[in-house]
């Protein structure tokens, strides 16, 4: 019933009721959810402990994966979302930019909160300023900055395009700040899975590293797939409500 | 005469920065403004420290650079402010100009400002911390002048943007200073080498990160200018 | 071996937080959004 009177509203892409797709947990979703909490299972109840950092060495198994999804999966799709939208002028382009960059920000907090709690005990100290920490933190300013620009602006268009003008001037920003802080001393441990001739992981707590980087992967779609649902409804609902006022 | 053909892009550019100068030579609204707060903020950092367990001369470079930082930003609001009122910025759009030459004027004009408040904060730091400079002083004039450039192509291209939100004061400074730390940082370690007396060598690479980021932002800014005030 | 082990919860239970409290946001958000969709199907029925 209502189905059909959405379809007579006189506005683009309203064939379907704006209820549909409210949905945003969805079994996608659900089964990231299910493989993240299974992997972190394992990794707290049936993976051995590092043995010179005890315990808290398994803070690294979401720590390190949440970084790599957040800096090399979500962070390069603001930009590059940005940069295609500046190009195509396709809204979809800009909500990719939008959900991205959400999406980052919290991937980049939960690196942000776990890190210190893993620095206390190894390195006894909450924070150091080195190149990583420094740059994720002011990316993590810059996208916070970049959410609130958002909902600072009322046109859509305009709104579109100084996130993609944002976006984009990010991404040339954090090599500058990596830079900056790298002509200091750094004390960040090198990423001791990538280092060949490191101790290398034992062979379980790499297989625990690899599905915890699978489980992640996967919530970021899923997540990014509700976030998408989430900004294509509000801009359907907001398109209907300024065509009937 | 011929018939009157329409300015070049530097040309077009000079003409605004100069209407922009002029305006605030008459005023002097913020400049004065921006002046007054780095005077008194670096004086106010002297007192806030212990002068018997840190030395003036580790805090000084620090100072100097923090503050020219938010000073710079005060200011930077007025830049595309002005052009708000009496909705002049759709004259400047509807001139026979290219976009860029927009971008140009103003950041040259923020340019002037910002650099007419550094020469003045420069002196009254070394005033004030009793810093003894000696020939480094125009090594460092030549990172104001770098730190100034990297400093106002971010800026406004910012507060182009953030004039059009709401409480545009606030976002300019929560958007551009993440862009200042690549200017202030280096200028301070710079300067700080400087102050101690280092050889000019050590100072270069922190030169070069400046002079980088200023080509950068430099190209990256102009050629993003247009898509922030399409219509 | 360090006895460190209330540091891993705690980082697992602050992610776990983190996490959670977006994932609320979102939904909060998309109902209120469907319902302001609704409210749209209810005045134009009338």
């Amino acid at each position: 019933m209502s189905d059909t009177l959405a379809r007579s509203l006189p506005s683009a892409g309203a064939s379907r009721s704006v209820k549909a797709p409210a949905a945003v947990f969805d079994w996608l979703l659900a089964i990231a959810v299910v493989a993240v909490a299974a992997v972190l299972a394992r990794a707290i109840w049936f993976t051995p402990p590092e043995a010179l950092q005890g315990e808290a060495q398994k803070i690294f198994y979401i720590h390190v994966p949440s970084a790599v999804v957040g800096l090399y999966l979500a962070c390069p799709l603001v930009a590059i979302g940005g940069a295609m939208y500046l190009w195509l002028r396709d809204e979809r382009l800009d909500r990719l930019a939008e959900s991205a960059a959400e999406i980052a920000l919290v991937f980049l907090s939960i690196v942000l909160v776990t890190g210190p709690l893993w620095g206390k005990p190894i390195w006894g100290t909450w924070w150091t300023w080195d190149a990583r920490l420094t740059s994720t933190l002011f990316l993590w300013f810059v996208l916070l900055g970049y959410t609130v620009l958002r909902g600072a602006i009322e046109d859509r268009q305009q709104r579109a395009r100084y996130s993609a003008v944002l976006g984009i001037l990010a991404s040339l920003l954090v090599p500058f700040i990596h830079l900056s802080v790298r002509l200091f001393r750094t004390m960040h441990p090198q990423p001791i899975v990538l280092a060949p001739d490191k101790p290398k992981l034992s062979a379980e707590m790499g297989l625990t590293l690899s599905l915890a980087f699978l489980a992640f992967a996967l919530l970021f779609v899923a997540l990014l797939r509700g976030r998408l649902k989430y900004a294509a409804l509000r801009d359907r609902v907001e398109a209907l409500e300024a065509g009937d006022a | 005469m011929s018939p009157a053909r329409p300015p070049g892009l530097f040309a077009a550019a000079w003409m605004i920065a100069r209407k922009d100068l002029a305006i605030e030579y008459r005023t002097r609204s913020a400049f004065f403004a921006s002046l007054v707060f780095s005077l008194l903020g670096v004086s106010i950092f002297y007192m806030v420290w212990d002068p018997t367990a840190v030395r003036p001369i580790d805090i000084a470079p620090g100072v100097l650079w923090t503050i020219f930082a938010f000073a710079g930003m005060l200011g930077l609001h007025r830049a595309f402010g002005l052009e708000l009122q009496t909705r002049a910025m759709d004259g400047l759009l509807l001139a026979p100009i290219p976009r860029e030459s927009i971008f140009l004027g103003k950041a040259l004009a923020n340019f002037v400002y910002v650099a007419s408040v550094l020469a003045i904060t420069i002196p009254a730091v070394v005033l004030f911390y009793n810093l003894e400079f000696g020939s480094g002083l125009l090594i460092l004039g030549g990172i104001g002048v770098l730190a100034a450039i990297g400093l106002v192509t971010v800026g406004t291209l910012f507060s182009s943007m953030t004039v059009h939100t709401r409480f545009a004061e606030l976002l300019l400074p929560m958007l551009a200073l993440p862009f200042f730390i690549p200017v202030v940082v280096p200028a301070a370690q710079a300067s700080a080498k400087l102050l101690v007396g280092a050889e000019l060598q050590t100072v270069i690479p922190w030169i070069e990160v400046l002079v980088a980021f200023d080509l950068m932002f430099g190209v990256a800014c102009i050629l993003a200018f247009p898509f922030t005030i399409e219509d | 071996m360090p006895d460190n082990a209330g540091f891993m919860f705690a980082a697992y239970i602050a992610a776990a937080l983190v996490f959670g409290g977006y994932v609320l946001s979102l939904i909060v958000r998309a109902r209120t959004m469907a319902r302001r969709g609704d409210a749209i199907d209810s005045v134009s029925r009338s």
